[in-house]
């Protein structure tokens, strides 16, 4: 008869999963920034702190929790591991100096690379791509401008479109491109 | 004064009034603002610092290298694009290893990282630079009676050890600048509370629910109108009073005001000079309290 | 001399030093030496272990002994006494430090650390060679011991000492003793009344024959040494003629018109510029506040015996004692530094001590509950735990321990007083640790029904009338965000080190720990000792703790002080210089070095050293130009013997001398070594008592003889034990400096740094950095060989 599936067996669990966030993150922000994941005692102060915590079932501190344990499967495709907004309130209160907002971000990345990227985001980052910038100017909006007596057009890069081919360069470099599905044509 | 304007999206995109008035506004002031033409999307903090932190660093890098370029200062007007730019300017400059790697980058769309252009938010700008004396000379319309509920929002204070504008649990810069147009600063319970715009993309709803908990909050300590340094924080606010109106039929008739107009207000510009009438939450019945 | 034979004995500490150390390749490389005997030993200090050390240097006919083992700061005693019984002047022991300099920090790198230990072990034997017998130095110590503070701590210290027929001179700075338990309601865990154990004590103290009690009293300077403190006391003026005030208070306070702040009462209430602190107040005395007292005089004009007196001035009291305790307690932390739980923005958030005062039955409410705002009984209360506490956002990672039992307690004394009310308390974790405590928290849970939840509360904010609090913390064990509407909220604040302990410690010459409380010598063997003979701490100025356990750690400082003055001598360090007159030149530049006025220059005599005023910090030895000074077991020749045999063989690049200062640097590095921090092996210590032992000649020597690098570690300048000492240092290296520009060398091989005895971790990054540097530099010599190929 085999456990009920409400138990954590640890055999099912990736024991390698900590270190595989903090190698990640190490590359950007060093390894000690990274390494603070461990020192969670799992107070609550972040999840008491939290503007999303409390309309939703986003537990800061059980983000670092399961983490922890190896349930890396778990914590990549929650729908929760997306409602954080990077307030940095957590971050500023934790009193063991855990990196939080660093760490769910690292998270995000890991979830995205292994293709559970929300499409929303998928949207807002192809139309950078394709602008330059995350919302793209529409007729209504050149009127606004010019209604105003500014420029129709902002002076950015929607007037100075080799500008524009920069950024391409740099993300295709990237290859980000590829991994928001990003398409020449559209 | 002389400083590289560093746009970002949604002002001069959707918000592009706030634009009008404050470049009106800096104007007054005699700083000089150069457009900052190669910029781009500062890059958006939400959706692509979360898929790929080093495509983010290297987005940032550029227009950081822009400002490099032209011996410049930047200034920004939203707190997304001041706390992305700073935190990639502190990184880049902390950390020689990877400018190094992000410099690789940028060369091949010929440009450098130099560390030169430092980043500066508007809210500084005036409390630094300008200072309150100035804008207290400027004044031309003390705000007199006028109860201002400040919302810093929370890309200009945290994360405190990178921005170090002000103390991330008790601010008080902007208090004080509303102090100096006259108006009284209202204070109010979760001062320092998210506006919510991060989860917009994601879950509208709750999204909405938490600009309303700091509305409530507002209207609670009697406050005339709220103050705010960044487009995300204004849509939320003005336009969010709308959604809200949708989701729970509460009024709130509290006017939100970006911190230039204001000031331009204070300082003798019209509204006309402000774009003030683009606003979705109506401000005449407010501007009529001041006496 | 060259017949003398060596014994060396190695240590293999159980695993401690043989699980790192290859004893038997230490052995068959020693065994090599020319007149050196060597064997090694399980556990040398142990009972067997000493007995053998004795029987083989009988045997072998030893006439000087390497003892390589843990840190001599450790067993240094115990193994000169046991070569003096085996027939050996005790000061022809040499001790190599193979453990917590060796075998701790390179725990990974077991053949460097052995190539360390052997290099080690050579210089230890090379030094041996050159010693000459010294013989022990002794004093005798005043009888009598300063006790600065009156709280629970220096009460307990000074009635143990008196009792021993010790003389007590008890020092404490506000106007009455007690501290802050006379300010407490009841105790954990047996409820009874504090200030009633408390102020027997308090009488007791004050009529006893052998102590004298200094109130309203603080400690100036303290000069001399160990056995023979030179104290200097100032004594606020009271303004009331202790004589003639019998305490009564009624009529003078009455005339009174300033009123105040009470502080006794956390502020809660208010008392006038004449006042007596509290109703139990020994000395039982008016005092009028200076700072407030607007000189009116009416209390002058009003008291009926006179007892007033406007013209009294602050006294300077000077006395000699032989050992000082230092207990001087806590301040709590100050909870205005979390601001998200809006203390001072609310006034129904207290803190744990202003909960005590309103539960007093003497405190401003006469010992009802009451909310601040409106006077009326709360009838929801929460506790936050952990404020300031736990905490590196405010820089307190520590435990204050006491928290978690004195909030059951309060809760429980609220709900003896408003039964209806309803008591949480929000818990990171539950220490209950303490005898009876565990039982107390099942009373609290089980009879009163006080609510517990564990999560560290985010934030306190008003609700929409204002007239409510909201207390938002995540309940971790349900998972669920909580928010409890309150009407009192009351932050357990954490214990922090009193705002004056840095400077008290510099003035004592004593260390504080990292987290700000002062060092004890050993956390488990020496709790009540400081580095220092002769200075010993007392309650929670060693670290936060309960008042069963400060009145423990009290009576033995009692004991720690009254073993040190009662015994017929006690004994100095031996490191007095010899002098040689046929060598000296009479430049007196030994005079200059000198601080302390312990060198006078004799036209005929020449150099005379006063003993009893030297320190032995050696700044005059390495000032003097001719060798005509020198210091018994740290011998120039001695020394420059250390330095060649460890360069002797270069195994390893870079390869650094260091002279560690035995107060700070050598001890930084020992507690680097027990806390298990690990850092490369590339250093070879030399212990010094002072830095300002270093003389520039030996350090060129050291260059001369191959050293890649020389690293000085001595105290931050303003903690040296000897007061200039490092400072003299650090301007003989300045100058050196630009000595070694001058000469090809590049100056960055020559480094001096600052460590407190507790910066373990300091003094690994100072290695670590030093050898990286060094690495870049290259090998010594490497910069004169470019120089010339152009």
């Amino acid at each position: 008869m085999s456990a009920s599936e409400q138990v954590i067996q640890l055999e099912k669990t990736d024991p390698k999963f900590v270190e595989e966030i903090i190698e990640y993150g190490s590359k950007i922000f060093g390894r000690e920034h990274m390494e603070t994941i461990t020192a969670c005692f799992q107070c609550g102060t972040c999840s008491g702190s939290c503007p999303s915590g409390r309309r939703t079932a986003y537990r800061t501190r059980l983000v670092m929790r399961k983490a922890l344990l190896g349930l890396k499967d778990e914590v990549l495709s929650s729908e929760e591991l997306w409602y954080c907004t990077t307030c940095y309130t957590c971050y500023e209160r934790c009193p063991r100096g855990v990196r939080t907002t660093d760490i769910i971000r690292v998270i995000r990345n890991i979830a995205a690379k292994s293709g559970r990227m929300k499409e929303q985001h998928k949207r807002v980052a192809r139309l950078l791509i394709r602008f330059g910038h995350a919302v793209p100017i529409t007729d209504e909006f050149k009127e606004i401008r010019k209604a105003l007596g500014l420029s129709e057009l902002p002076p950015t890069v929607h007037s100075y479109p080799e500008a524009l081919d920069e950024v391409r360069k740099l993300i295709k470099i990237m290859k980000f491109d590829q991994m928001v599905g990003y398409q020449e044509s559209g | 004064m002389k400083y590289a304007l560093f746009l970002g999206c949604m002002i001069p995109l959707r918000l592009p009034n706030l634009e009008y008035a404050t470049r009106n506004v800096l104007a007054e002031f005699g700083v000089e603002l150069v457009d900052m033409r190669e910029a781009t999307c500062c890059p958006d903090p939400i959706g692509i610092r979360n898929m790929d932190y080093l495509t983010w660093l290297a987005i940032a890098a550029r227009n950081l290298a822009v400002a490099d370029e032209m011996g410049l200062d930047i200034l920004t007007l939203c707190n997304g694009c001041y706390e992305t730019l700073k935190t990639a300017y502190v990184t880049l400059t902390e950390d020689a290893e990877m400018r190094e790697k992000i410099n690789e980058i940028l060369a091949k769309a010929n440009r450098e990282f130099k560390g030169k252009a430092k980043v500066k938010h508007l809210l500084e700008v005036f409390y630094h630079d300008i200072g309150l004396q100035k804008i207290r000379e400027m004044v031309k319309r003390p705000l007199e009676g006028l109860k201002v509920a400040a919302h810093y929002g929370c890309h200009i204070l945290r994360p405190s050890e990178i921005l170090k504008f002000d103390d991330p649990e008790n601010p008080r810069k902007l208090d004080e600048l509303v102090e100096a147009l006259g108006a009284t600063p209202q204070q109010y319970e979760m001062k320092t509370l998210c506006c919510g715009a991060g989860l917009r993309n994601v879950m509208s709803e709750y999204s909405i629910r938490m600009a309303r908990e700091k509305l409530v909050r507002v209207k609670e300590a009697g406050a005339d109108c709220m103050v705010v340094a960044c487009p995300f924080c204004f849509i939320q606010y003005d336009m969010g009073q709308f959604e809200i109106r949708r989701l729970t039929k509460e009024r709130f008739d509290i006017p939100v005001f970006y911190f230039s107009e204001l000031l331009g207000y204070a300082i003798g510009l019209s509204p006309r000079e402000l774009g003030l009438g683009m606003h979705r939450v109506k401000v005449d019945r407010v501007l009529k309290k001041i006496r | 001399m060259d017949s003398d034979k060596i014994g060396v004995f190695i240590c293999h500490c159980g695993s401690n030093i043989a699980g790192v150390i290859d004893i038997k390749r230490v052995l068959n490389e020693i065994a090599r030496a020319p007149n050196v005997f060597v064997m090694d030993h399980t556990y040398l200090c142990s009972k067997e272990g000493l007995n053998e050390l004795k029987r083989k240097i009988a045997e072998e006919k030893l006439s000087k002994v390497v003892i390589a083992a843990c840190s001599p700061r450790l067993h240094e005693r115990l193994f000169r006494r046991a070569a003096e019984e085996a027939g050996l002047n005790p000061f022809l022991v040499e001790f190599v430090n193979i453990r917590e300099q060796c075998s701790w920090p390179h725990m990974y790198s077991p053949t460097a650390a052995t190539n360390k230990a052997i290099a080690l072990i050579k210089m230890g034997i090379e030094k041996a060679r050159l010693l000459t017998p010294i013989q022990r130095r002794y004093a005798r110590a005043k009888k009598r011991v300063l006790v600065i503070g009156g709280g629970v701590a220096g009460i307990t210290a000074a009635l143990s000492l008196a009792s021993l027929g010790i003389e007590v001179y008890l020092v404490e700075k506000q106007p009455t003793l007690g501290g802050h338990m006379a300010m407490l309601d009841k105790l954990f865990p047996t409820l009874d009344c504090s200030i009633c154990i408390l102020a027997p004590l308090m009488s007791e103290v004050s009529e006893h024959p052998m102590i004298k009690v200094l109130t309203l009293s603080e400690v100036t300077s303290i000069k001399g040494r160990p056995g023979d403190f030179e104290v200097e006391i100032l004594k606020r003026p009271r303004y009331v003629n202790e004589e003639k005030c019998v305490g009564c208070i009624e009529i003078c306070s009455k005339t009174c018109p300033v009123e105040v702040p009470n502080e006794f009462d956390m502020g809660l209430r208010p008392r006038k510029a004449i006042y007596l602190p509290f109703p139990q107040a020994v000395p039982l005395l008016a005092v009028i506040d200076p700072d407030h007292c607007i000189g009116c005089r009416n209390c002058e004009d009003a008291c009926e015996r006179d007892a007033i007196d406007f013209n009294q001035t602050p006294e300077r009291i000077r006395i000699h004692v032989g050992a000082i305790i230092v207990a001087t307690g806590y301040e709590t932390f100050d909870a205005r530094l979390k601001s998200e739980y809006g203390y001072g923005r609310y006034p129904d958030v207290i803190t744990s001590l202003e909960l005590e005062r309103l539960l007093s039955p003497s405190g401003p409410t006469r010992g009802r509950v009451v909310r601040l705002s409106n006077g009326k009984e709360p009838r929801r209360i929460v506790f936050i735990q952990c404020v300031g506490s736990r905490d590196e956002s405010v820089g307190n990672p520590y435990c204050s321990r006491i928290c978690c039992t004195a909030s059951i307690k309060e809760a429980i004394c609220i709900k003896e007083r408003i039964p209806d009310a309803e008591v949480f308390i929000l818990f990171q974790d539950i220490r209950t640790y303490g005898k009876g405590y565990e039982e107390f928290l099942l009373k609290a849970m089980r009879d009163f029904g006080i609510k517990i939840i564990r999560g560290r509360a985010s934030s306190v904010t008003a609700n929409e009338n204002g007239d409510d609090l909201i207390v938002r913390a995540e309940n971790t064990l349900t998972g669920e965000i909580m928010e409890i509407n309150a009407d009192l909220v009351v932050l357990s604040v954490g214990l922090v080190p009193p705002s004056d302990t840095e400077d008290l410690a510099r003035m004592l010459g004593i260390s504080q720990s990292s987290d700000g409380f002062l060092l004890e010598r050993h956390p488990k063997l020496a709790p009540s000792e400081t580095m220092i003979q002769g200075i010993y701490i007392a309650g929670t100025i060693q670290g936060p703790k309960d008042i069963q356990d400060t009145v423990a750690h009290s009576k033995s400082a009692a004991l720690d002080a009254a073993n040190f003055v009662l015994h017929e001598k006690i004994e100095l360090d031996p490191y007095v210089p010899t002098y040689n007159p046929d060598l000296c030149k009479r430049c007196r530049l030994c005079e200059e070095a000198c601080d302390w006025g312990a060198l006078t220059f004799d036209k005929e005599k020449g150099v005379i050293i006063n003993s009893s005023a030297c320190l032995g910090c050696g700044a005059c030895v390495a000032a003097c130009p001719t060798g005509a000074l020198d210091m018994p077991y740290f011998t120039n020749q001695q020394i420059i013997a250390q330095i060649h045999a460890t360069l002797e063989n270069k195994c390893e690049f870079p390869l650094i001398v260091a002279f560690l200062c035995n107060w700070c640097g050598y001890a930084a590095a020992d507690f680097a070594g027990t806390t298990k921090i690990q850092y490369p092996t590339n250093i070879r210590p030399i212990r010094v008592m002072c830095t300002a032992r270093v003389s520039p000649l030996m350090i060129l020597e050291a260059f001369k003889a191959g050293a890649d690098g020389v690293l000085v570690v001595g105290c931050h300048p303003q903690d040296c034990h000897y007061r200039t000492g490092f400072s003299k240092a650090e301007r003989r290296i300045s100058a050196l400096k630009k000595y070694l520009e001058n000469v090809g060398i590049n100056p960055r091989r020559l480094k001096i740094a600052s460590t407190s005895a507790s910066e373990g971790e300091r003094f690994a990054n100072i290695v670590r950095e030093f050898v990286e540097e060094l690495k870049k530099l290259g090998p010594i010599g490497s910069e004169l060989v470019m120089k010339s190929a152009g």
